[in-house]
């Protein structure tokens, strides 16, 4: 044979070989891609999954890198410099305000939260809302001299005016901490709200106010309420307990100088009604809760939104000296409002309630005092005013740098680059595209407004099913969900690409679809981005209570106490099994509701229960002990009828122990220094 | 043989004697009972303070603004009066009286029992159908369904530091407001009788139960050990044997004032003081009534609603208030000694005329402060100032 025909014999059989391989290979590869997305005709691009959202180290390493994120800011009495929480770096940054660089970077607890400044300036006091703690900072040494203790999820904090105590917002277990500074012990724990964040003392110095984010739990079609807890200074308890109505998610709150009105960020969600009126923009509404400091004061709402433009959200708030305009950033539009102070003064005066009422939902009345939109770049958190008042200093998160903007021509007139790096990586855009409520109609909301925190934002929605069914549904949390499909309580969506995909643009967005690069990006945000925060309050260094123990073992039992056995279909354990506390499986667990549509439910993830209530699928539980005293009695969702009380609470005990399985592991040593800083 | 037998008696006789000492020293040297001539007790002494005598009552009714006469509980909050009533809880602040009821949140509208937390001035109220917070004029409830607490039926509520313990008809517990959770003290976990508890109190680090059938079920906080007193006597109603323990093992509350432990039951009161018992019944001392529905002591003093009236005593000498069966006045006896038995000389009885006197007889809750006694009865609430 001829050299020719033997290598034209070999190519042919390379090309028939190959041939064959392609096409099922192909086809096999489309069938893969199709099953995980959705749709056919995603490009067939191995590293939208197993490049971007690998669990490789190094791989992950190779694809994604560290950043700042600043989040609160603080700044010096002469507005020399400024005091930035990064809040992914777990630093303070120092930053000279005039030559617009970092000079230093200190070193904190995990995940920072705020940092503000002691009446000399010499002291920092930064709260670390992963350590439960508040590090303390000799800013002429820059070094964190102390560490003082606090309740869980430490986040806003004020002096008192005396400056002798600190207070403390424990946003995770809904309190608030009044820290001694003499004797560093905590003095005092109130609760507030729930999810409390922002506080602010009044001028006068009487008054403290504390912020709720979450709404107080109730049954669903009761009026949304979020309570806004008044402090006396003088007593040190709390003077009221005020109801701000059909709002939630108040983040952050400002006093005008003269110390007569408090401004709160707020939005309103229209939760109760079909979320099919998305196109009629009654999803959500964003704007200020007005508190008049006087006896009897007015709360009064109104929205900075638009007729067709919503600036969604809203997340810290600042009042110029000389109370002329509030600055107020708008997280998911990346714009600043400027709010005309005495506009609103005008609208407000001598308004009567109906009117007030009617303003509360009007999209046109904020054309009436809003006098600017300054774009940002992108995620604007907190702001911070020099102290003459003419600069405004804008946190932009996920650009890690700050904005600097001139309060009178109201123009950004510079940026301060933090340092860290430019490049954008998949997750990053992912995460810009999660923040972002640009892929909404009408700009109306983003995945973070329901998901705050990357977790659930605790409210029922209705989600208007096909049939116009009610499909009540308590929004669920994001966190570490990468191993736990399927998704939505109906386990219709076997993967992220599918949940967020053609049918999300089409039930919630109502707006075009994510791109598949966006797709991408945004799914490898939430399958490597999010994490959950360790289980300080309930669960920190990995070894149980005696009570835990115990309701462990009844987590676990195969019996009940009269020695029955349990079927295994009705065993705790059976369908939440660890260390996700899932089995990845539908079940029926008798919960299903006269207006849902005919379903079994995913079964959900249990890590970190404790911060989800309402629980079940509608949210019909207020608390874990509801699940079963008054949810259970059918004894489809586990036996429970045998058990005494004792042991219930012992169960609920150890439900609210779970934690994340990462905790266990190399990351439970972070979560044990932060204890050991304490 | 003999020698060695003698030998070990002696032995052992010198033992006998030895611990015999110890015993009677243990008997003697250590007692610590009010009436000892020789107690070391800091509190009550020969030279305690002569007990105080209130008068100048005002009555309140429905008339004046309560919700109902059946009164429960009161309790002095700074310049204002919490009362549990009937039908709801009554507040009396600039001489004006106004009510909360379940169509302003409370859980349920018999209130039994009310606490203020001196750390945070927040308001614990007791009721027939669950337990609530009061706090900036906003009331937050716990019940058995949707929280760890034991039972609905809250007879009594106490703070104690960040902790607020509850006695319910199934059986006690606390609630940590610094973690918001639970635990619970039933028959099952704790020595109880069974689960129906009065009520509880706090003093010296330590909570001591009124455990219904289980005598006093006293709680370490520091150790979060138990200690149970119980009658010797069982369910007798007679104490069989005086001042060997609790007068009864149904207890209906317990208090803590300057070192002594007061107990009530529906048979007598009883006082520990770490070491010794003391029973006071309605035939051997100044006591109204031997069925005692509530004690409360304020430092050497303890107050005891009976269904006969109102009794005070510091172990050494008593006022009891009594009103008449046919008209509005009353009076108050005044008692110069603790127990018949007692080796006070030259005991007296003095009859004080109170117009008006308290408003009924049958008392069921009572607290002072600076010189100021409210009463809650069963037919309206009586405010009572010290007679200088």
């Amino acid at each position: 044979m001829k050299t020719s025909y033997k290598l034209l014999l070999t190519f042919g059989i390379i090309v028939a070989l190959g041939l064959i391989i392609h096409f099922p290979g192909y086809k096999l590869a489309r069938a893969h891609v199709n099953s995980k997305t959705a749709v056919e005709d995603h490009p067939l691009l191995c590293t939208s999954c197993h490049l971007y959202t690998s669990k490789n180290k190094l791989l992950s390493k190779l694809v994604n890198t560290d950043y700042f994120s600043p989040f609160n800011m603080a700044v010096s009495k002469d507005g020399s410099n400024l005091y930035v929480v990064a809040q992914e770096s777990n630093e303070l940054l120092v930053v000279d305000s005039k030559n617009r660089k970092v000079t230093n970077k200190i070193k904190v607890g995990e995940y920072p939260h705020t940092v503000i400044l002691d009446n000399a300036g010499k002291m920092a006091y930064v709260s670390n809302q992963w350590s439960d703690n508040i590090s303390v900072i000799d800013l002429a040494a820059s070094k964190v001299i102390d560490t003082l203790k606090t309740g869980n999820g430490p986040a806003g904090l004020s002096l008192s005016s005396d400056g002798k105590y600190i207070y403390v917002v424990n946003s995770f277990s809904s309190g608030i901490s009044v820290i001694d500074l003499s004797t560093k012990e905590e003095k005092k724990r109130f609760d507030a709200g729930n999810n409390p964040t922002g506080t602010q003392l009044s001028p006068d110095g009487k008054s403290l106010l504390v912020t709720s984010r979450r709404a107080l739990i109730a049954p669903y079609g009761d009026t949304l309420k979020s309570e806004l807890t008044v402090i006396d200074e003088n007593t040190q308890r709390v003077r009221e307990r005020l109801n701000v109505k059909s709002a939630y998610m108040m983040e952050n709150v400002a006093f005008t100088p003269a110390g007569d009105l408090a401004l709160l960020t707020m939005i309103r969600p229209k939760n109760l009604v079909p979320s099919i009126q998305v196109e009629q923009g009654w999803m959500m509404n964003y704007g200020i809760v007005i508190v008049e400091q006087k006896e009897k004061g007015r709360i009064i709402q109104l929205l900075v939104d638009e007729p067709n433009a919503y600036y969604s959200d809203p997340f810290d708030i600042v009042i110029t000296p000389d109370g002329k305009k509030a600055f107020m950033s708008n997280s998911g539009v990346n714009f600043i409002s400027v709010i005309n102070i005495d506009s609103v003064r005008a609208i407000i005066s001598g308004a009567s309630p109906e009117l007030l009422s009617e303003y509360s939902n009007n999209l046109g009345v904020s054309s009436r005092f809003v006098m600017k939109r300054i774009k940002t770049g992108a995620d604007p958190k907190g702001l911070v005013l020099s102290p003459d008042g003419k600069l405004l200093y804008v946190a932009e998160q996920l650009e890690d740098r700050i904005a600097v903007i001139n309060t009178e021509t109201l123009e950004t007139i510079n940026t301060i680059d933090l340092g860290g790096t430019h490049r954008i990586t998949v997750a990053r855009q992912g995460r810009r595209l999660f923040n972002n409520s640009g892929h909404t109609f009408q700009n109306q909301f983003d995945c973070y407004t329901c998901h705050p925190d990357n977790h659930e934002d605790g409210l029922v929605y209705n989600m208007a099913s096909k049939d116009m069914g009610r499909n009540l549904t308590n929004t669920q949390s994001l966190r570490e969900i990468r191993d736990t499909p399927p998704f939505k309580w109906n386990g219709k969506n076997q993967t992220v690409y599918k949940q967020d995909g053609m049918r999300f643009s089409t039930v919630l967005t109502r707006s075009e679809a994510f791109n598949y690069d966006d797709l991408d990006a945004i799914t490898a945000y939430i399958l490597t981005g999010i994490k959950y925060p360790p289980n300080l309050q309930y669960n920190a260094n990995g070894i149980l209570t005696p009570g835990e123990l115990r309701g462990k073992a009844i987590f676990e039992r195969t019996k009940d106490n009269l020695g029955n056995i349990i079927p295994e279909n009705n065993r705790c354990i059976t369908c939440h099994t660890p260390p996700f506390f899932t089995n990845l499986k539908l079940a029926s667990v008798g919960t299903l509701a006269l207006t849902d549509d005919s379903m079994k439910f995913d079964t959900p993830h249990l890590n970190n229960i404790f911060q989800s209530p309402p629980y079940l699928h509608d949210g019909r539980a207020a608390t874990l002990e509801e699940i079963w005293t008054k949810y259970g009695k059918e004894e489809k969702h586990g036996v429970a009828n045998d058990m005494t009380k004792n042991q219930l609470n012992d169960l609920v005990d150890y439900l609210k122990s779970l934690r994340a399985p990462r905790y266990d592991g190399k990351d439970s040593k972070k979560q044990k220094t932060s204890l050991k800083s304490n | 043989m003999r020698k060695l037998i003698g030998r070990s008696q002696r032995k052992y006789s010198a033992i006998a004697v030895i611990v015999f000492g110890i015993s009677s020293f243990g008997f003697t040297g250590l007692d610590k009972h009010p009436d000892s001539k020789d107690s070391k007790v800091k509190v009550i002494k020969d030279e305690v303070k002569p007990m105080p005598v209130y008068g100048h009552w005002r009555n309140f009714t429905t008339k004046d603004g309560l919700p109902s006469d059946k009164a429960y509980c009161v309790r002095i909050d700074g310049d204002r009066v919490l009362a549990g009533t009937h039908d709801g809880l009554a507040v009396y602040e600039n001489g004006k009286w106004k009510t909360y009821t379940t169509k302003d949140g409370l859980p349920h509208n018999g209130i039994v029992s009310i606490d203020v937390s001196e750390l945070t001035g927040d308001v614990w109220i007791g009721t027939l159908g669950g337990l609530s917070r009061w706090s900036g004029g906003k009331f937050e409830n716990f019940s058995q369904l949707n929280s760890g607490m034991p039972n609905d039926l809250v007879y009594c509520v106490i703070c104690d530091g960040k902790d607020v313990w509850v006695a319910t008809g199934g059986g006690a517990g606390h609630y940590d407001t610094y973690t918001k959770e639970w635990e619970i003290f039933t028959e099952k976990n704790a020595p109880m009788h069974e689960p129906w508890t009065y009520g509880v109190s706090a003093g010296d680090g330590k909570i001591y139960i009124a455990a219904w059938g289980g005598g006093v079920i006293e709680y370490t906080t520091k150790t979060k050990k138990f200690k149970d007193y119980t009658d010797p006597d069982g369910e007798m109603e007679i104490d069989l044997l005086p001042d060997d323990g609790p007068v009864h093992d149904i207890t209906t509350g317990t208090t803590w004032g300057d070192g002594y432990l007061w107990v009530s039951s529906y048979f007598g009161l009883c006082s520990y003081d770490g070491a010794h018992w003391k029973g006071y019944f309605d035939h051997d001392s100044g006591l109204a009534s031997n069925f005692i529905n509530f004690v409360r002591a304020k430092g050497p003093v303890v107050f005891i609603c009976s269904d006969k009236g109102l009794s005070t005593t510091n172990g050494k000498s008593w006022v009891t208030y009594k009103k008449n069966d046919n008209n509005s006045d009353g009076m108050a006896i005044v008692k110069n000694y603790g127990r018949i038995d007692d080796s006070t000389p030259n005991k007296t009885t003095k009859e004080i005329p109170m117009s008006p006197s308290i408003s009924h007889n049958f008392i069921i809750g009572v607290d002072e402060d600076k010189d100021v006694l409210w009463v809650a009865t069963s037919s309206g609430i009586s405010r009572g100032e010290l007679l200088k």
